[in-house]
């Protein structure tokens, strides 16, 4: 059962994303907008995040055979994943996301060289939990300006993605639980939701003009 | 406190303005793109300047006085930039 929703979780996020990030990038190459560069850069890691892991499930299905998704590529696509949230984030202006001094710079990523990558994937999770956190508070804020009904759901897309992965955080401590079948179906709620007002765009007449680049 | 407009938005209301809102036939002054778009003359120039050799606004000479109005690709623009506002106003960002 779970493979299966895991399987399905992977797929849908890789075609969301997928769809979201396309979507963006044209509206990059037609208005050559800063913003819709950073969101393609955030579906589509989002996307390649899913597809990695996605991919590691149909290997072990078809070719290891072992029971269990190598560790590892879990954790590439998580990563690439928390690089999409964190782009998303990164749009709603995070100025203070990186130690200003150099000498915390340095030091920060130390810790990545000392822990395995079970321990890595959980600290990824984490900071995708606090990225998605802040882009869902960002985005309903927003919804106090434009009044657009579109931002609440992408809000509660981004919110129910957060909650489904503190879930999967969580049910590392009861590991025979039904919390990880949870987590992976509000994760999957969450990219439905997050898909809804993106598809009711009209994108019909637009097509690719290259002399709009250097607007 | 007056709303932070991106440059894209400032590009967007200057294209709404020779679009559907022109004082006549022969296109729009820049003294009433100032007015309408509210920005400064030296950055409206540069922006106009930009927009006529990317070939979204036709500049024509009327009245002595220079005179713009949108060009057939300046109106596709401003259709995908409408759209994309709509799809950034989705994630509560502005394009």
């Amino acid at each position: 059962m779970e493979f299966l929703l895991e399987n399905i979780l992977n797929l849908v996020g890789f075609l969301v994303g997928l769809a979201i990030g396309v979507m963006s990038y044209i509206g990059f190459r037609n208005t050559g907008s800063p913003t819709l560069f950073r969101l393609t850069i955030a579906f589509l890691s989002i996307s390649g995040g899913f597809f990695v892991i996605w991919s590691g499930y149909m290997l072990e299905d078809f070719v290891i055979k072992s029971g269990n998704i190598e560790r590892g590529i879990q954790t590439v696509g998580i990563v690439i994943q928390t690089v999409g949230y964190f782009f998303i984030a990164f749009s709603h202006s995070i100025k203070s996301f990186f130690p200003k001094s150099n000498y915390f710079r340095s030091v920060g990523i130390l810790p990545f060289f000392l822990v395995s990558t079970v321990q890595l994937e959980h600290i990824f999770r984490s900071i995708s939990f606090i990225l998605l956190v802040y882009g869902a508070i960002e985005t309903m804020l927003s919804y106090r300006d434009n009044r657009n009904k579109g931002a609440v759901s992408v809000a509660l897309g981004l919110a129910l993605l957060a909650l489904g992965e503190f879930l999967g955080w969580y049910s590392f401590v009861f590991p025979e639980s039904i919390l990880y079948t949870v987590s992976m179906t509000i994760k999957i709620a969450g990219l439905v939701a997050l898909f809804i007002p993106v598809s009711k765009v009209p994108l019909k007449k637009i097509k690719f003009d290259d002399d709009l680049d250097k607007i | 406190m007056g709303e932070y407009r991106t440059q894209m938005k400032i590009i967007g209301d200057i294209l709404h303005t020779t679009r559907d809102d022109l004082q006549d036939e022969d296109g729009a002054t820049v003294t009433y793109l100032i007015r309408k778009a509210n920005i400064s003359h030296s950055r409206i120039s540069r922006i106009l300047k930009t927009l006529v050799s990317q070939g979204l606004l036709e500049q024509a000479d009327s009245q002595g006085s220079n005179r713009y109005k949108i060009s057939p690709s300046g109106r596709e623009f401003l259709q995908a930039y409408n759209s994309f506002t709509k799809f950034a106003d989705n994630f509560g960002l502005n394009i």
